[in-house]
Order: structure tokens, then sequence, then C-alpha cells
């Protein structure tokens, strides 16, 4: 056996070097981590110490035209969890046994709004007091859950709030991406639709920011002292154009079909400045059940429903406009020297031979000879055959553009359809070239066919029928007061002109006026003592039932101040249905609403 | 009688200097920054360094001869006091490391580590068998196993590592060549290595061929084989073996970020801790992962990492630089000591100082696993104090007598 002996003094050195050796790293070690890596570590600690609490302000409140409130804020409780301080197996279960909610989902949330470590993650939204209370006492128990105040929005039921105001709801990944610089983060409550979407930056405010000193073991220490608290901006108030009570009169109105008619719209505005007064879709749904989450049942039969209550009608709801777009065909008309106001067209006896082909008048009596105004107030199909044939589809096709169908208003809502203006390209298009007949003209020319509208651009054009050709941008917004008591009104804004002279819009007016006002007019059943009434009926031809009811008509004629549009769906013709409902919120509007109305107005006239 | 002026005040006066740092770093790390309070851990504290000194200053009356004699007594006792923690100790964070006698609070490891290094001393001082002797190692390694069975059972890793590490020292300075020590802790290098069969084959064609090097006496070489093949082989099941904490120890040695929220949370709160400290560090009672309690076991094993955070790197170099001191103290005296059990008796004293301090402050920034070892007169506990003041009493009395055969 070898003995490899070592010397006391090889002992010594060796264990010199090697107490040397740790001393110097551990002497390393703490440079490394205190000097070098300070940095990385000061953030780390800092963070350590504080819990950023959003302070979440106030969504500004919606009013209608009056200050009335149309959507406000109710206070709710919302838990949040924060990541850094939640407790692995025991927060995720407690909670999920206080909230009645199953685990997965939590993680779920947690995870879809994770912001930071160390910012608060809304679990649940519209807590009752019981659950925060239990909170409250034995916090302990749920380490990392903290709960806040949040307001959740109120809507005003039974006026078809939904369709315009639309409602708020938890930002999706999308809408998180597209406006990164609009300061949201997961979690945050946004619009989603309608106002509550367009002016969110000026109702949403500016979220401020609270420190809070945490303890490790999630207790809460109190507001730190390190960092400035950034108190929040509540969000700004905004009055819209709406008239509360009319937008009600109109709801009770429709609603007064009960079950014969479900599903329309209706659409006033002020031709005056493109103010809109009453705007409603039926069916129509409560925007409050968007505020929470919506239980999956309801959900399923809003999105079964034939009725389709999601769609939004007086702007994405497309119709051929029937009769009421045959004032586009004669201005059209008229502008291009085809016909005078005078010009007596062949006789109408019921339709009218076309080729091979007998198109008929909706009045199968027949209406005789007619001039222009005689065939806008009885609407006779005939007369519009032929002006269309002498139009042809692509001059006819370029006035309707010029007059604002077939693209979007502009409205201050999102969701708007263009709706479809065919011209030879797209019929080309649709049919193949050539393969669609020279007759197709004549449809068009009495607003059947390809010819697609939304109440709303209808209602736009008669808006500048009544305004002497100059039409506004359809708006909602009024004013919006600002949390410092500032306050912008929104100015009205020209949108475009009709393309029409002065002396054929007066041609369109008069035949307007008759409608009502005239022996045979085809809504003399509205005609009021106290004013002059001007409309158009019309009858919307549906494939797949019962045709839709038209009636859109402005008061009073010799200065109109409202036009409305209503459709009615499946209500047949214009005059049977929709007149009569447009004609009880004229009535209304007028007699409530505008306090210089003068009755002697009309008794100049005749 | 005892000559004062012979005995080396410096080395006092460092410990005592490590003591009153302990002190109102522990005073900070229970401080209660809602109501402006420490718990009174420090007033015990200080109560238990009162003990200490007072059992130091006893101590240095001791003549060592005495001390040689009573070795195995201490020895015998500390077995006895062991093996009844087993029974009656108090369990505390998985691991029943407490002995109460009336209001006082004992941990018998600390208590045993005493008395393994005095029976070591006197066994390796006076045996005279070669220091490669089978009989001799065996003998020595049997001193140790005993207790450290009795507290793995209870179960203290740390404590346990204590009496290997300070088991091998010993048998260094008692003349036991490096190359045999590496032989002996081959085993549980083989144990390492066995966590990957590549890794584990290449160990062994390393291990035999340092043996053909070395050319030990067969039998050794042999055993030495045979336990390498038995731990390599063995080790899915030693893991399996050990408790769950003990497992996830380990792990989260390995890798701290695995599981922030549990396992590695201590390491990488103290080293955020150490590291937000800076050069000057946060002032005294200013440390917010210490005040607000992001930092565990801070007044007994992570008191290190209030050092650091409050006082910065000039704090930690200074106390690093105190214990340097003292283990320079500590070889010196050993090195100079003409009885082979005092000279024994300095070095395992030294062996558990700077073991302690090197795991204890290695730990804080992840460099060592988290072993439960208290740092030297520094950490919280009245047993880990008199146990660090009873080392230095070796020291001084190894000095004092260092002359004496």
């Amino acid at each position: 056996m070898t003995s490899p002996r070592i010397t006391k003094n090889l002992r010594v050195i060796i264990s010199s070097i090697i107490l040397v050796v740790a001393v110097f790293v551990i002497a390393g070690g703490l440079f490394y981590h205190q000097i070098i890596k300070y940095d990385v570590y000061l953030i780390q600690s800092e963070n350590n110490r504080i819990r950023i609490q959003p302070i979440i302000p106030k969504r500004g409140v919606i009013y209608d035209r009056d200050w009335r409130v149309i959507a406000d804020n109710r206070l709710s409780f919302t838990v949040s969890m924060v990541p850094f301080e939640r407790k692995e197996g025991v927060t995720i279960s407690r909670l999920s046994a206080l909230l009645g909610m199953d685990s997965l989902t939590i993680e779920k949330r947690a995870k879809a709004n994770f912001i930071s470590n160390y910012i608060p993650s809304p679990i649940k939204r519209g807590l009752d007091v019981d659950v925060i209370s239990v909170l409250e006492e034995k916090g302990e128990e749920y380490p990392g859950i903290t709960y806040s105040v949040e307001s959740v929005r109120r809507y005003e039921k039974g006026i078809s709030a939904e369709t315009f105001i639309g409602y708020v709801g938890e930002i999706s990944n999308e809408e998180m991406e597209s406006d990164p610089e609009k300061g949201y983060r997961p979690g945050s409550l946004v619009g989603k639709k309608g106002i509550e979407k367009t002016y969110d930056q000026h109702l949403r405010g500016i979220e401020g920011t609270e420190y809070i000193e945490i303890s490790a073991r999630g207790k809460i220490v109190g507001p730190y002292s390190g960092r400035e608290k950034i108190p929040a901006v509540p969000g700004a108030d905004l009055s819209l154009t709406v008239d509360l009570d009319l937008q009600r009169f109109i709801v009770a109105a429709f609603h007064d079909f009960d079950t014969l008619y479900c599903c329309g719209a209706v659409v006033a505005m002020d031709p005056r400045n493109g103010e809109i007064l009453g705007f409603a879709s039926f069916p129509q749904l409560d925007p409050n059940i968007f505020s929470g989450p919506i239980p999956s049942d309801i959900w399923q039969n809003i999105i079964s429903d034939t009725t389709h209550p999601l769609l939004n009608r007086p702007i994405a709801g497309l119709y051929p406009p029937g009769s009421t777009s045959k004032l586009l065909t004669a201005g059209a008309a008229l502008e291009l020297g085809k016909v005078t106001d005078q010009t007596l067209l062949k006789p109408c006896y019921g339709g009218m031979q076309f080729g091979n082909r007998f198109f008929k008048c909706w009045d199968p009596a027949g209406h005789g000879r007619l001039d222009m105004y005689h065939a806008i107030e009885q609407s006779c199909d005939v007369y519009f055959y032929q002006v269309g044939q002498l139009l042809g589809v692509d001059p006819w096709s370029e006035y309707a553009l010029k007059c604002g169908f077939g693209k979007m208003t502009a409205v201050d809502i999102p969701g708007e359809f263009n709706g479809i203006v065919p011209n030879s390209d797209y019929l080309d298009n649709l049919y193949g070239p050539k393969k669609w007949s020279p007759f197709l003209i004549l449809n068009l020319a009495i607003g059947q066919g390809e010819l697609v509208v939304t109440p709303l651009q209808l209602t736009q054009f008669y808006c500048g029928l009544a305004n002497g050709g100059l039409v506004y941008k359809p708006h909602f917004l009024r004013e919006i007061r600002h949390y410092d008591e500032t306050v912008v009104k929104i100015a009205p804004q020209p949108s475009f002109r009709l393309p029409f002279t002065h002396e054929n819009l007066g041609i369109l007016d008069e035949g307007l006026k008759l409608v009502v006002q005239g022996e045979k007019g085809t809504a003399r059943g509205r005609r009021k003592k106290e004013y002059n009434i001007s409309g158009k009926t019309g009858t919307a031809q549906n494939p797949h039932g019962e045709d839709h009811s038209w009636f859109v008509a402005f008061a009073p004629s010799e200065q109109p101040q409202i036009v409305v549009a209503a459709i009615v769906e499946n209500g047949g013709h214009g005059s049977d249905v929709a007149a009569p409902l447009v004609g009880k919120i004229i009535d209304f509007y007028l007699k409530n609403k505008v306090p210089d109305f003068v009755r002697a107005d009309k008794d100049e006239e005749i | 009688m005892l000559e004062y002026k012979h005995i080396d005040w410096k080395l006092v006066l460092a410990a005592l200097a490590l003591s009153v740092i302990g002190i109102f770093l522990i005073y900070s790390a229970q401080y209660d920054v809602t109501t402006g309070n420490s718990m009174n851990f420090y007033s015990r504290q200080i109560i238990w360094l009162a003990a200490a000194l007072v059992f130091f200053f006893v101590l240095i009356h001791v003549p060592l001869r005495l001390l040689d004699f009573l070795s195995y007594i201490v020895y015998v006792g500390a077995l006895i006091l062991l093996a009844l923690v087993l029974f009656i100790g108090h369990a505390k964070y998985g691991a029943a490391r407490w002995f109460s006698l009336g209001p006082i609070h004992l941990t018998p490891s600390d208590v045993a580590k005493l008395a393994l290094l005095m029976a070591l001393a006197r066994f390796l001082g006076y045996s005279k068998l070669p220091p490669e002797s089978k009989r001799r190692l065996f003998v020595s390694a049997a001193l140790a196993v005993i207790p450290a069975m009795l507290i793995v059972r209870q179960p203290d890793l740390g404590t346990s590592l204590v009496f290997v590490v300070l088991l091998l020292s010993l048998w260094f300075w008692a003349g036991l060549s490096p190359l045999y020590l590496i032989l002996i802790i081959s085993p549980l290098l083989s144990l390492l290595a066995a966590f990957h069969w590549i890794t584990w084959v290449v160990y062994l064609i390393i291990l035999i061929a340092g043996i053909l090097i070395i050319r030990p006496s067969f039998i050794f070489g042999f055993y030495t084989v045979l336990a390498n093949l038995a731990f390599g082989i063995i080790t899915p099941y030693l893991w399996n073996s050990l408790a769950d904490y003990q497992k996830l120890r380990i792990m989260t040695f390995l890798d701290p970020g695995r599981d922030p929220r549990q396992a590695g949370y201590q390491i990488i709160q103290s080293k955020i801790a150490i590291g937000s400290g800076g050069l000057l560090g946060k002032g005294y009672l200013e440390g917010s992962q210490s005040q607000l309690k992001f930092l565990p076991e801070r007044h007994t094993d992570f008191i290190f990492s209030v050092l650091g955070e409050e006082f910065g790197f000039i704090g930690t170099i200074i106390v690093v630089l105190i214990f340097a001191y003292i283990f320079y103290r500590g070889v010196a005296i050993a090195s100079r000591c003409r009885s082979k059990f005092a000279s024994n008796l300095a070095w395992g004293a030294l062996t558990i100082l700077f073991f302690q301090f090197f795991v204890n402050v290695g730990m804080t920034f992840g460099l060592t696993p988290v072993t439960g070892l208290p740092l030297p007169f520094l950490s919280y506990g009245g047993t880990s104090l008199i146990l660090s003041w009873t080392l230095v009493g070796f020291l001084i009395l190894a000095d004092y007598y260092w002359t004496e055969y």
C-alpha cells in the first residue's frame, strides 16, 4: 500500500487557498449581485412592494337632446386577482367556491385579462355586496384576491336604445391590437356598438393609477409613498340629438302593431341640420343584457331568432325602396330634360306592354294619362316605367349615387351598409354581359329589383328634398360636456347637395305634397287640419313573403322640421301600415316638440 | 489562573462585532412598518448573547486537558439528547429541530456538532493508526454517522452536511491525503453523475483511472468501486426516498425560476433583497424586501439578505471581512498548536464556522442550496449563538494553550 502523505505546511497552504478562494467567491457573488446587477434587482424590488391598482373613471353619461338620461352607471363590484400574490392551490379553489365559477374558467379569465404580475386582472364583474363582504372579512383566506367598485352601464329600457347607443363589454384581443395607442388593456370595458363605440374615447375618460404597498402575504399596507397617485379623469357626458319622448313614442307606436308586424325600422331626422331625432329598429333588444356576461341560453335565443334582433335595420337593413324612389327617377328625368313637369306620358290602363311582357301598375284600375305631379300623387307605375325607359340604366344609376344611395351616410355609429345601386357594369357582372333585359330599368325606376337602400339613406334623401336640396350629415352627437365643464357643441355638417335645380326640387315637392294633400293621393288618409304633410308611400316587393310597407314624409310641407321614414316588414302597401305610423310620429313631434308650431301656416295656404 | 493578556481579544472582538450586528439586523427583520415596533426576537437574542458570553467566559476557564478528557462523555450525552428529540421534539417546517426545556428551545443538532467535534478531535488526535488505516477511518466515520443518522431521521439535511464536512475536514487535517478524500467521497459523486447514464459511465472511467494511478490497497480500491456502482444504481431509489421538501430544495437549488411562487420564492426574494441593496443599501429599517416581508425567514436563515438590502455591498463586505479575519485566525491557531487534540479542535471549529458561513451566505444569492443552516453569530437563535461562541471559545483555548502537548 502506497501512502502519499502530505506535510502540515502543504495542508496549511491547501486550506488557505481554499479559504481565500471561497471568500473571494462570496465577495465576487455579492459584487455581481449588488453592483453589476443592481439595476435589475432594484426594479424587481420596486415591483415587489407595490400593487398597481388602476382607478377606473366614471364612464360618461349619455343624455338625450334635453339632458334626459339614456345611459348611466350603477355601481357594481368586480373581483380581480393579482397574479403575483396568488397562492397556488389555494386562491383559485377558494375563489371558485366563493364565486360559483369553475376553476378552469377562473384560470382562463386570469390568463385572458393578464396585464402584469402586480396589476389585478378582473375575474368577475357585477357582483353582489354579500360576496364582497366575505372578502372584506376574510380577505386573508383569499390571497391575491382584490375587489374594486366599478360602474356597470344601465340603459333606458324599451326605447330601442341598443340600436344606436350600443353597449359596452370587455375588450377583445382584436380590439386591443387594432388600437394600441388608446390605452386599453386586457379586461378594459369598451364600447362595442353604437354611440358607446364611436365615442368610447370621450366616454371612458382617462384611467388613473394608484400604487398600493403590499406585503408578501397580500396585506395592504397603504398607499405607496414613492409614486404619486394619478387620479382618474371621468369620462365626458354626451348629449345626443335624439329626443327621448319622440323615441319612446316611436317605439310605442310600432308596438301598437302588437303581434301583427314584428320587424321594421323608423328614422326621424331634422332636415335642417341632420340631427337624428328618433332611431329605432324592431324587434328591439334590451342593451342591459349585454352589461354583464350573457347567459348562453339567452345568447342562443338571440342568434337563432329568425327576426334577427341583432340586425341594426336603419343602417344595416337593406330593402328595395319601392315607390319612395320614384322621386329619384323623376328628378333625374327632369334634370336630363327627358320630361317636364307638364309632359303627359302614355296613359295607364292598369299596366303597359313593353316588348313581349306586360308590366302591371299597382292599381289594376289604372290611372289614365298623368303629368308628373299626379303621377307622384298616385304613384303610377306605368308613368315611371316610361320615365325609366327614357332615362336608361346608367344615367338613372348616376343620379341614384348622387342622391346618396349606394354609399354610407357616414352617420356617427358603426355598422352601416352601403346598399346597392346597380348600373350596367353591375348588371353585366350579375347576369353576364348583355344577358339582362333592357326592360330591367322599368323595375329600377319604380324602386324594385336590384336597387337596395337602408332606411337611413332614404331618410337622408328626403331630408334633401325637404331642405332645398342640401343634405346634412346624419348624426347623433349634439354636445360633449367634458369633466372640466367645457362644452363642445357639434355643428351640423353639410354632406352633399341633391343633383336637382331649385326649380325641379319645387316640382318634386309639389308632387310629394299632393301624395297627402291631393284628392287621389296615396296617403291622403294622413291629412291633418293643422299642417300640411308631404311624403311618399312605397311597397317593397319581398320574394320571401308579404311586401314591406314604406312611408317617408316631412312636415310641415312649407318649412319642414322633421323627416320620418318607416319601413314595416311584411306590412304590405305603404299607405296601409307605414303611412299611419309615420303620420302619428310626425303629429306627436310637431304638436309636442315644436313650440313655435303655428296652426295659421296652413290657413294661409288654402 | 487564566492570564487575560494572552487571550486573542481581537478574535473575541470580531465575534462580538458580528453578534451585535446580528442583533441590529434581527431588530430590523422583525420590525413592523405599520406599528413601528419590532417583535421581541431582538431582545431575546440580546439575552441569548449575554448567555453565550457567560458560557464563553466559563468555557475559556476550562483547562484544555479537562475538555480533552470530557470529549467522549459530552458525545454520549449529545446522542441521548438527539434520541429524545426524535420522540418529543417540536415539528416546525416539516422538521423536528427544536427541543424544549421549559421556555428555552434547544436545537440538539447544534449540541451534537460540538460533541462530534470534540470526539473526533480526540479520537484522531490520539489514534496511532496511519491516516488511511481502515479501522481509523471506520471508527471516526461511525462517530459521525450515528448522530448524523439521528438528525437525518428528524430530518435536517443541512446539519448532516456539516457532519460529513467536519469529518472529511478533520481527516484531511489529521493527515489523510486529499486523493484518498476524493476516493472516499467518490460514491457521492457517483450519485450525482448517475442522474444520466452517459455522465455516469464517463465518471466511472475517470474513477477507475484514478484508482490505478493512486494505487491504494486492493480492498480500499475494491470497496470504492463497489460503493460507486451501488450509489450510482440506487440513485433513483434514494431520490424517491427523500422527503418532498428535500427533493424540492434540491430541485429549487438547481432551478430557482422553476416555480417562483413556491420553492424558488425564497431564493428569488433573497436575491432581489441583496441585489437591490446596491453599494450603500436602502438604509436601516428601509429595506422593502425585508420590511414588507417578501423575504422569508429573515431573522434566521436569511439574515444576511437583510444586511445586504439595508447596508448594501459595503455592509456585506465588512461582515465577510470580519468572518475572513476569524478564518485567518482559525488557520493560524490550528497550525500553531503542538497538541494534536487542540489543533484538531481549532481546525474543526474553523470548519464548522466556515462551512456554515459559506453555505448560508452563498444560499442568499443562489450559489448554494437552501439547507436551513444559520449564519454563525448573526442568525437569530440561542443554540446557534451559543454554538458559535463555543467554537470561538475552542479557538481561544487552543490558541491560549498552543504550547501544550
